[in-house]
């Protein structure tokens, strides 16, 4: 965080001279991350891969109940410039056998969304600990097996819970351990 | 504490007075805090204080000086507040209140 510190400050200085703005984004950053570390999910973590970018992180998840009980999930999370009027950019990048997210890391998850019309979409003020907890409850209170991205997923629970069962935990040790 | 008490506590009281100034009040600060009377006084977009100047123009009124007077605020059909630079922004993908989601028209704008 003091690097961080620095570097804004050196940024604030820089701009000052006329040479470049200040992102938004990195100013709402350094707030939002502080945040975001104080109220991570009891089993989440986040990797910065450089300590100076707080835009560019990984969100790793193991679930401790459920389906994916003792699985490694891990989410690539890049907040664009933009931000925070466009909701950051998430992809998973764990293989898992789940109705809203798809194989190849695609999520359903209806904050991600930048435009719609409910409630439910993106919006500025969300942050990103919103982000990383709806992405944590899609393992628990948002798994949602009605409006599907993994159709066949879907289909599999609804025809047998116990083939969806074993796929999933397939799919966990296939790719999900350490 | 007893009623008995209490009477030797007044009776010292009285005797220091007599005798001599403990303590005297040589300066003292008042403080005092206050907040605008608004519903809500922090943009829910970019966090700051809609009285100061938002996040944007803070930064680039460093360059050139007048940021703090345009930056003004504006208000909601539905009494939310936020900067008229912030809600103009998201205005342009989604014209509804980020607070309460009703469709956004102006009831004022100003300071």
């Amino acid at each position: 965080m003091i690097t961080l510190a620095q570097r804004l400050k050196k940024q604030q200085e820089e701009s000052s001279n006329g040479h470049n703005r200040i992102s938004i984004r990195d100013r709402l950053l350094v707030k939002e991350s502080q945040e975001l570390a104080q109220l991570l999910p009891p089993n989440c973590t986040v990797e910065y891969e450089n300590e100076n970018d707080l835009s560019n992180f990984t969100l790793i998840i193991k679930p401790t109940e459920g389906y994916w009980e003792n699985g490694i999930f891990k989410f690539s999370i890049y907040v664009t410039d933009e931000y925070n009027m466009v909701p950051p950019k998430v992809k998973c990048l764990t293989k898992l056998w789940h109705p809203n997210i798809s194989e190849t890391g695609e999520i359903c998850l209806s904050l991600l969304r930048q435009h719609s019309m409910d409630g439910l979409g993106w919006s500025p003020t969300r942050r990103l600990k919103d982000v990383v907890w709806g992405l944590h409850a899609l393992f628990t209170d948002l798994l949602n097996f009605e409006d599907p991205l993994n159709i066949e997923a879907a289909d599999m629970y609804k025809h047998s819970k116990l083939e969806f069962q074993i796929k999933v935990e397939e799919y966990v040790k296939l790719f999900a351990k350490n | 504490m007893s009623e008995n008490s209490r009477m030797d506590e007044n009776d010292n009281d009285k005797k220091e007075v007599s005798q001599e100034k403990m303590f005297t009040l040589k300066k003292w600060n008042a403080v005092a805090m206050w907040s605008w009377d608004v519903e809500c006084d922090t943009c829910a977009i970019c966090r700051v204080q809609v009285m100061d100047a938002c996040l944007r123009c803070q930064a680039e009124s460093k360059k050139d000086f007048y940021g703090k007077q345009d930056c003004v605020v504006v208000w909601g059909e539905c009494n939310h507040s936020f900067h008229y630079c912030c809600m103009s922004l998201w205005v342009k993908q989604n014209n509804r209140c980020p607070l309460c989601q009703q469709e956004w028209s102006i009831q004022r704008m100003g300071k």
